[in-house]
């Protein structure tokens, strides 16, 4: 884990000083000047006189569900020349809430702000302005717009250092905006915690939003408000999973009778069934080249091989359980899934060329829907204890955790966080479990959610200043 | 005297290095490059082979019409009933596949699907595998009362056409069952 530590020591000049340390190779220096922090320093100069004191004070990290590391998000300024400062508000309002879904930051209100958008670089800036508020950095930028052309750019400012810590610039059409937003809040977190953040990704998940029984695909973006309906087959379609690259989904459709495995192209919009086995899940192996699914022969539901064309590689189990619910290792060489070839069912992680499975979790009696986590260490799962809970354990075994009430969790990128259903609605946790916090809500039932990848990034650039 | 003169120097020892610290940090933040961004993840092939389909078809779209118009209970094949996370037939489930046995070898032209469901606890997809090891439960029974494999064919819903929607046992037990469809006479 990268544990940050806030470090406070004075210098001759009496200016006083936080570093935050991390331990990837990213330290960033930060000076507060908020009234609290100046009292003590004021006290310590006092009673130092000459000498001051060696004060070191440290403060835990911001992690998630903590106080937050407290940020300001300045609406990009409009600087084609209009008037309209819509796209900027739309720009920071997505940061806004993606930072907040970190569960790492507390962004200050706007209503709060005593500077405009305009001024995007230090010497333009009144930092008192942002540093009366607490802030300890704030992200400024512009918006030019020609046509339907869009250029984005957006600084991190380090508020007490007065300087700026970092930049993008986006180039790309209007539509884009919203997936800048979200690149440029990944980017934020790869600064100020020293990890990229998810929020570039999109969550795929069953609803029956449309009305009826019917239910389809859909796909979200990490704010919950951008819902696209992917599928309109007015049937029921179900288990979605993305494959690599977050261009191709996976599921579960009774267009033609019984379930069958069928694979989706998001950008054609092409549908092809993969296989005529009657199949209830699904997922891609991390570099896309197979598929293991739970396929039924005969009433037993048993894992399969597939490539991914849908050929079928190898059977890999048989016996009379259950065999659902396959999830891959980030290596690709193992895939854990739930079985109830010991009576109820439990988690099994099995290496796919050996074929052994060996069983993780041991307690309770009904443990079902593993994932497992893209950092590698843990998996999740659902528990039945009460109600339905999300868990994880360590891939070994061993020590578990609870993460909160709900059914079918699925891992961010980073593995930093958790989607899961509850009560008709999508939820997302911090790993920890500390930072619980609403996706969608409301106009139908959410279920069976799925975390893609970060979308593709290639048109990412460097901030580079507006004049020199 | 001479010890204050001794932490006087040890203080000024101390500041230099602090700020000295402080300054090295804040230069390698400067300097430090940008984290190259990640290479396109690869993407799978195209090009897909489709097969005919086996086992189960539906050319009267009784997925469609169970959505249209909500799934069915009874008729003249009678519905079975389960625990929670359990398949067996318990002996007063065999004794009604008896009399739905009877009713089909008296009407031998007759086709079923067996559809299974069960209660909304639990995770969507070992519910459909379970609504599969129920229906199934179901039709090798009839098999062995005497009715011919080819006249029943088997659909698992899970959990997602429950005829009760209510947070309870006395709804959640009408919810776990198999329903038999008479598809053909």
């Amino acid at each position: 884990m990268n544990r940050k530590r806030w470090l406070v020591c004075d210098v001759l000049s009496g200016r006083w000083t936080v570093v935050l340390w991390t331990f990837v190779p990213r330290a960033i220096l930060l000076r507060t000047i908020g009234r609290t922090i100046g009292r003590i320093i004021g006290l310590g100069l006092i009673l130092g006189m000459w000498s001051p004191v060696q004060a070191q004070i440290e403060i835990t990290v911001p992690e998630p569900g903590g106080t937050g590391l407290p940020i300001a998000l300045s609406p990009l300024a409009n600087t084609s020349g209009g008037a309209d400062q819509r796209l900027g508000l739309t720009f920071s309002d997505i940061i806004a809430r993606d930072l907040d879904l970190s569960g790492v930051f507390r962004v200050i209100d706007r209503g709060a702000y005593l500077e405009g958008p305009q001024g995007l670089v230090p010497a333009e800036i009144n930092f008192r302005h942002w540093s009366v508020l607490g802030a300890l950095a704030l992200v400024k930028g512009g918006i030019s717009v020609e046509g339907e052309a869009l250029t984005v750019e957006a600084r991190l400012f380090d508020v007490a250092q007065r300087r700026q810590l970092g930049g993008k610039r986006y180039h790309g059409q209007k539509k884009d905006l919203r997936q800048m937003a979200h690149r440029f809040a990944d980017y934020l977190l790869l600064v100020l915690t020293g990890e990229e953040g998810p929020f570039s990704s999109k969550i795929a998940f069953v609803s029956n939003r449309a009305g009826g029984r019917a239910k389809e695909v859909y796909v979200t973006d990490l704010t919950g408000a951008d819902v696209q309906k992917v599928t309109s087959a007015q049937t029921l379609i179900l288990g979605p999973s993305w494959g690599p690259g977050a261009t191709d989904l996976f599921y579960i459709s009774y267009k033609r009778g019984g379930p069958y495995p069928y694979r989706f192209g998001l950008k054609s919009g092409e549908e092809r069934r993969l296989s005529g086995t009657v199949s209830y899940g699904g997922a891609w192996s991390p570099d896309g080249s197979q598929l293991v699914i739970s396929g039924e022969k005969a009433g037993n539901t048993d894992l399969f091989l597939l490539s991914a064309e849908g050929r079928e590689i190898r059977r890999l189990t048989k016996n009379a359980g259950i065999d659902v619910s396959p999830s891959w290792s980030p290596d690709g060489r193992q895939i854990v899934f739930c079985s109830s070839r010991g009576g109820g069912p439990q988690i099994y992680v099995m290496n796919i060329d050996s074929g052994k499975a060996r069983r993780i979790t041991f307690q309770g009696n009904y443990n079902t829907s593993p994932a497992w986590s893209p950092k590698g260490d843990r998996i999740a799962y659902t528990s039945q204890s009460g109600g339905f809970h999300i868990m994880t354990v360590e891939v070994q075994g061993g020590e578990r955790r609870k993460i909160a009430a709900g059914e079918d969790a699925s891992w961010s990128p980073d593995g930093r966080y958790l989607v899961f259903s509850s009560r008709g609605r999508l939820w997302i946790a911090s790993r920890d479990g500390r930072s619980v916090k609403q996706l969608t809500g409301g106009g139908g039932d959410d279920t069976s959610p799925a975390w893609s990848a970060r979308l593709d990034r290639a048109d990412d650039g460097q901030s580079r200043p507006y004049s020199q | 005297m001479q010890g204050l003169s001794q932490s006087f120097f040890r203080w000024c020892w101390l500041t230099c290095c602090s700020v000295l610290v402080c300054i090295v940090v804040s230069a390698c933040a400067k300097q430090s490059p940008p984290r190259p961004t990640a290479p396109p993840l690869s993407r799978s092939g195209s090009g897909f082979e489709e097969g005919d389909i086996s086992g189960l078809s539906d050319p009267g779209g009784r997925v469609a019409s169970n959505l249209r118009d909500g799934p069915q209970s009874g008729g003249v094949l009678q519905d079975l009933y389960f625990d929670y996370d359990a398949y067996d037939l318990s002996p007063t489930e065999q004794a009604t596949l008896q009399a739905n046995a009877n009713w089909l070898q008296s009407n031998p032209q007759a086709k079923v699907e067996i559809e299974g469901h069960c209660d909304d606890r639990g995770t969507v997809e070992y519910n459909l595998a379970l609504g599969a090891k129920r229906s199934q439960s179901v039709r090798d029974y009839l098999i062995s009362l005497g009715i011919q494999s080819e006249r029943l064919a088997t659909i698992s819903y899970g959990e997602e056409l429950p005829l009760c929607h209510e947070k309870a046992e006395q709804c959640w037990k009408q919810n776990r069952r198999v329903h038999s469809l008479v598809i053909s006479r």
